[in-house]
């Protein structure tokens, strides 16, 4: 049988450039390059003449700021986290379910601040607005899962992300329906108001209370994934579905809780974000929600010290990144790039180390 | 009742009746209240109020598999299931509406916008509360009635009555553009559509429904062996095949006589959009790269066709010339925007390569943002305009058509973009890099031990649905003259893959249907623009959870769905006694959705 | 090409996963012409070993050479072309497309048109095209009627389980290989398919002019179509031989047995 054709190359023989690994020669350039963009423009930043510099309170302040809203970023980052760590889905709506908790806070707040509760009783409010936002949160986020994620559980990866998106695209709108699309701005209690001396250090209350807040939420939780036995159940479901429910674990009860905390966590954060920003509308949930993806992706993805790592690394490279970095190009209003900073960072970050700063490479075996 | 799951008949009437609050809450009911459809009475805010309770009704009658047994209800249990779901459902909207007409209408406003007197008033039919809950609910049984008997009367009388029903409503949404076509054939239309209303008459409905029904029963009666002569005619015969397609030219070269100025316009949309599905297909659909940044190339191709057609920099005190700026004729321009378009894929490509899907679809969403933010930015000023953006960009004028002043003539010259691009993807896909493409696809690292250079093909695959989407871009750019950086936002990208996966991945005919059901409809419709985003939203939702494979699968996966019928007799013939198996679900899972209990 | 004897040649090759030493400093050749079957308990690092020649995996240690070039660190398509191809230990074909096209897909590496000729349908590209069809076909037949005729144009995924495993071996015979690995070829077939594939495999070699590597756990398979066996065992080569060289070395039968042999 002449089966055999000896075709025009068989047994190719290797070309000459063919050894070259492109690949790694490219991103070694591209490494090189970024790191020289940036340390040049720190330097030019830093010498520039001292009336157009930065003052030293300056630069505290970007620290501070940068701090505490990557406290809230590494909140919301959590609870992509948590979702992905269990389901390898980036809950891409999670965004969404941080701006509904705003929007219900919203509504009792500026109640209260006609009828004066607010101011009269303000750590009570403050409590009771928490309770609300992480109720409706949670709800969302529970309803999120059962409505649009549940029937996927097994699909191709790709189709519960399209999903995710398509639903964060219907909350948003469900949000301007039900809500307006106007913004709306949030009241603060005035004790809030102010700042307090804390080590010699004058900080703004808000700042204050976004930093404690997050690091109970995030104690709080560490302590529950370690501890309890629900965490101990989630923890077996993000190793390996399919022997944890031959161990008995109810796997859709685990990945529900693990929404619902996600939830919780969320509904903190959006409190937290709308007394920093004093506004709430439907498209508030964007941004932050990628960031915090970009901070969970930064600090390793699955892990929960890595989402509170990366949102706080995330808060100050937004903070001082374009004020650092970009003045020293005379880059006018540097600060309008500081949401192309996030994008470049998370980018960078996939390119280079896509396990994460704390997290591993995951090897896919054939 | 037996085999009726009561206890899912209740439940599902519930989730109707939220559903139904949802469409109040969301404001619906208010925007489409005084869009008539049919006559002065029917609304497509009235069809809203019917349809959670039909759709519910037709949920809830579906096939069940009970002990392993297909069961599927009686017309009689059919109609009282549905009557049953439909009034669950009618009676939770209505004690809705009862509480918020008790705890008053203008507290609840201070929350939920959409929640006004007129609201109430249109939902209680203008007759207030008590009386009107009852027309309501008795509305929301009709629903659930007309809902049962399209799932379980005679296949002989569901099949035509559905049918029409539902070209009734399509004919009654299209107001805008039959009548048009109607009195551009020289052909009195007022019998139709009424000019007081804007929607059908009653006459028109009724002749509409006649029509959409009796083309059904012809079609039905023809016979299997007639349909399917018909369809390999239209699919494999090479004669009919390209009478088709002459018949189909000719067509869409008149058409925007016949359309005029306002609907060309919403068609040259339209085909704005199949070129950005087209070449996105390219990268999603046959690659299997999911790219949410493809805003990149479209704002790419716009502002690369301004500056190489020699726009201008909007300034607040005027006009300047861009940092880099070229004086080039469009048809000139149009290649080179294309090969550059093809350039950024590459370098967009190039560091994504080794990213696993959700990761790369992560980093091209961080991509597109990043030109969504720069583009916007001061930065960009001197080079693009910033936020104040370009104009005067080049007119495309060409053979006496003026495309950027006149909608008909920039329909010809996006049909001819939209052709060339059809063309490019119809060829590549049944080719040797179409191949190479979907065995990608497939199995990437198979693909990469059979000989596949993956990295290759991969920034093929950015390159080539670059170029593309630029072209989508540069087409945008003459259609206005004008750029500003708020045309290029997320929304495009989600827009874009919306329009490809409504459709069907890998499908050319789907990347069509996809822009003019998601694009056409909404332009159509200036009361949809507002719910664009949700409807868009809803669409991709729902799509990958009904029917992943889209509306108009890609015909070689359609055509597998037929051959296992036919591997199966072929080995009942065969005798070997080997058993084929059928295991490998489709990626679609198609057929599995009406089987399986929501439960 | 240099004139080594050896068609391919592992040298010390180390692979870890973690802490774990799937191959640890593996030597072994294959020669132009020969069937060299692979034998070993489960975990010994066959399939490893197959991932490392064919690219897959990048070996932490130690060189392999294939026509006397190191090709470490090449790309899996560029190793298919210089002429290794493969099977799976779980078939991994592209259940989407058609037999045939399967099959079109090897042979991918043998051709070369690209976008353009793509678009325009140019002389050249019909007539690669034409020539890849005919060569995919060819190698479909290779199996008799098994895969040709109507079912070509099937979709992959409705074959039986063993005629999947057919196709992925034409698949990678569509590639025009000098040297075939193929991972337990008869895994879940039954003795009358297992042993119309034995005659297959030797036919490789005597028809088709080609180097065949195996791993096989099916011992009348081993004995059938060996050349050489070669028994691995913790990622080491522990024995060498002919078939009944290998069967009855003591340290073999341990590792399969886990006793030590008497005598």
């Amino acid at each position: 049988m002449a089966t055999r054709t000896d075709g025009p190359a068989r047994g190719a023989q290797l070309g000459r450039f063919e050894r070259v690994p492109w690949r790694r020669v490219i991103l070694l350039l591209l490494a090189i390059l970024i790191a020289a963009v940036a340390v040049i423009g720190a330097y030019k930043t830093l010498t520039l003449p001292a009336d157009e510099r930065y003052t030293a309170s300056t630069w505290k302040d970007f620290i501070v700021l940068g701090i505490a809203q990557g406290a809230i970023i590494a909140l919301i980052a959590l609870g992509y986290t948590l979702v992905y760590g269990i389901l390898r889905m980036i809950n891409f709506a999670h965004g969404e379910v941080f701006m509904f908790g705003a929007f219900a806070a919203y509504f009792f707040s500026s109640a209260w601040e006609e009828s004066g509760f607010l101011d009269s009783n303000p750590w009570l409010s403050m409590a009771i607005l928490f309770a609300i936002a992480m109720l409706v949160s949670m709800t969302v986020a529970i309803l999120l899962e059962r409505i649009a994620y549940r029937p996927l559980r097994n699909a191709p990866r790709l189709v519960p992300l399209i999903t995710a998106i398509g639903a964060s695209l219907v909350l948003q709108n469900t949000a301007r329906g039900f809500f307006g699309a106007q913004s709306r701005g949030f009241g603060v209690p005035a004790a809030l108001e102010g700042t307090w001396t804390i080590f010699g250090l004058e900080l703004d209350r808000i700042q204050v209370l976004v930093i404690i807040t997050v690091v109970l939420a995030v104690a709080g939780l560490s302590l529950f994934v370690a501890r309890t036995k629900t965490g101990k159940s989630m923890r077996a479901v993000a190793a390996d579905t399919e022997i944890a429910s031959l161990m008995g674990i109810r796997v859709d009860r685990v990945i529900v809780t693990t929404f619902a905390i996600g939830g919780l966590l969320a509904g903190i954060a959006a409190i937290l974000f709308s007394i920093t920003f004093e506004s709430v509308n439907f498209t508030m949930g964007v941004r932050p929600g990628i960031a915090a993806f970009t901070a969970a992706v930064l600090g390793g993805i699955g892990s929960i010290s890595g989402a509170a790592l990366g949102g706080v690394l995330l808060g100050l490279l937004q903070s001082l990144g374009p004020a650092l970095i970009l003045t020293g190009y005379e880059i006018p209003s540097a600060f309008q790039l500081k949401d192309a900073f996030t994008f470049l960072v998370l980018v960078l970050v996939l390119i280079f180390r896509p396990g994460g700063l704390l997290g591993s490479d995951e090897a896919e075996k054939v | 009742m037996d085999g009726v799951p009561t206890g899912s008949v209740i439940r599902s009437g519930v989730i109707g009746g939220l559903v139904a609050i949802y469409i109040a809450l969301v404001g619906l009911y208010t925007k489409f209240a005084d869009l008539a459809l049919v006559g002065e009475q029917v609304t497509l805010g009235r069809v809203l109020i019917v349809a959670p309770a039909l759709i519910t009704a037709y949920a809830v009658t579906r096939p069940r598999v009970v002990a392993g047994e297909r069961r599927a209800a009686t017309l009689r249990q059919g109609l009282a299931i549905g009557a049953l779901a439909g009034l669950i459902t009618g009676a939770v909207f209505g004690a809705a509406v009862a509480f918020a007409e008790w705890f008053g209408v203008e507290r609840i406003r201070e929350v939920f916008v959409a929640v006004t007197e007129p609201l109430i008033d249109f939902l209680t039919f203008g007759m207030g509360v008590p009386a009107g809950l009852l027309v309501l609910a008795g509305w929301c049984v009709v629903g659930g009635l007309v809902g049962g008997f399209a799932r379980t009367a005679p296949l002989a009388l569901r099949r035509p009555a559905s049918v029409g029903i539902v070209a009734v409503i399509l004919f009654g949404l299209l107001q805008r553009i039959v009548p048009i076509v109607f009195v551009e054939l020289g052909y009195e239309a007022d019998w139709l559509y009424s000019p007081i209303t804007k929607g059908l008459t009653w006459l028109g409905g009724l002749f509409v429904f006649a029509l959409a029904a009796g083309a059904d029963i012809l079609w039905r009666r023809s016979g299997d062996g007639t349909r399917d002569r018909i369809r390999t005619g239209v699919y494999e015969r090479p004669a009919a095949r390209i009478g088709f397609l002459v018949v189909l030219l000719a067509v869409l070269a008149v058409l925007p006589l016949l359309l005029g100025t306002v609907i060309s316009e919403v068609l040259g949309q339209v085909m704005i959009y199949v070129l950005l599905g087209l070449g996105l297909n390219i990268v999603v659909g046959y690659a299997g790269l999911l790219d949410l940044g493809y805003v990149a190339f479209f704002a790419f191709g716009a502002y690369a066709t301004g500056l190489l057609t020699g726009a201008m920099l909007n300034t607040t005190t005027g006009a300047a010339e861009p940092a880099i700026s070229a004086d080039l004729n469009f048809y000139a321009a149009v290649w080179i925007v294309m090969l550059l378009a093809a350039g950024v894929g590459l370098l967009i490509g190039a560091p994504v390569l080794r990213l696993r899907g959700d990761y790369l679809a992560i980093v091209t969403l961080g991509l597109g943002e990043i030109v969504s933010v720069i583009t916007a930015s001061k930065w960009a000023q001197p080079l693009i305009g910033g936020p104040q953006g370009m104009r005067g960009v080049s007119k495309a004028e060409i053979f006496g058509l003026n495309p950027q002043d006149h909608p008909q003539d920039f329909y010809y010259l996006a049909l001819a973009f939209v052709l060339f691009a059809l063309f490019v993807s119809w060829r590549l896909a049944a080719s040797r890099v179409g191949r190479a493409w979907t065995a990608m696809r497939e199995d990437e690292q198979v693909a990469d031990a059979m000989g596949v250079s993956t990295i290759k093909y991969k920034l093929l695959a950015f390159a080539m649905g670059g170029a593309i989407g630029s072209l989508g871009g540069a087409l945008f750019a003459v259609s206005l003259g004008s750029l500003t950086p708020a045309s290029f936002e997320f929304l495009v990208s989600i827009t874009a893959l919306a329009v490809v996966i409504l459709g069907g991945l890998g499908s050319l005919p789907g990347v069509v249907v996809g822009a003019l059901v998601l694009i056409g409809l909404p332009g159509l419709l200036r009361e949809f623009e507002e719910y664009r985003q949700l409807i868009y939203g809803g669409a991709l939702v729902a799509i990958m959870i009904l029917r992943p494979q889209g509306l108009i699968p890609n015909v070689r996966r359609s055509r597998e769905l037929k051959e296992e019928e036919v591997t199966q007799d072929a080995w009942a013939r065969d005798g070997t006694g080997e058993i084929e198996a059928v295991a490998a679900v489709l990626p679609g899972g198609a057929l599995g959705v009406e089987e399986e209990d929501l439960e | 090409m240099s004139d080594t004897a050896h068609l391919l040649e592992l040298e010390g090759v180390q692979k870890h996963f973690g802490g774990l030493y799937a191959l640890s400093g593996l030597d072994l050749h294959v020669d132009q012409g020969e069937i060299v079957s692979v034998i070993g308990p489960n975990g010994a690092g066959k399939s490893t070993m197959f991932n490392v020649v064919t690219g897959l995996y990048p070996p932490d240690e130690g060189d392999v050479r294939f026509r006397g070039d190191s090709i470490v660190g090449l790309a899996p398509n560029r190793i298919t072309r210089l002429g290794i191809s493969r099977t799976f230990q779980t078939v991994h074909l592209f259940a989407n497309m058609t037999v045939l096209e399967n099959a079109m897909v090897g042979q991918h590496c043998r051709s070369r048109s690209g976008v353009f000729g793509s678009i325009l349908r140019l002389p050249g590209t019909r007539r690669e095209e034409r020539e890849i069809r005919e060569r995919a076909q060819r190698s479909l037949e290779f199996f008799g009627s098994r895969l040709a005729g109507y079912r070509q144009d099937q979709p992959a995924f409705v074959l039986s389980y063993a005629n999947r495993r057919r196709l992925e071996m034409a698949r990678a015979l569509a590639t025009d290989p000098l040297l075939v690995c193929l991972d337990e070829p008869t895994a879940g077939m039954n003795p009358r398919e297992t042993l119309e594939l034995r005659d297959h495999i030797v036919r490789m070699r005597d028809e088709l002019d080609l180097t065949v590597l195996v791993i096989e756990h099916d011992m009348r398979v081993v004995k059938g179509v060996s050349d050489r066996v070669i028994a691995l065992d913790y990622g080491r080569k522990i024995a060498e031989g002919t078939y009944e060289d290998v069967a009855n070395d003591p340290q073999v039968i341990e590792a399969y047995l886990g006793t030590k042999a008497v005598g």
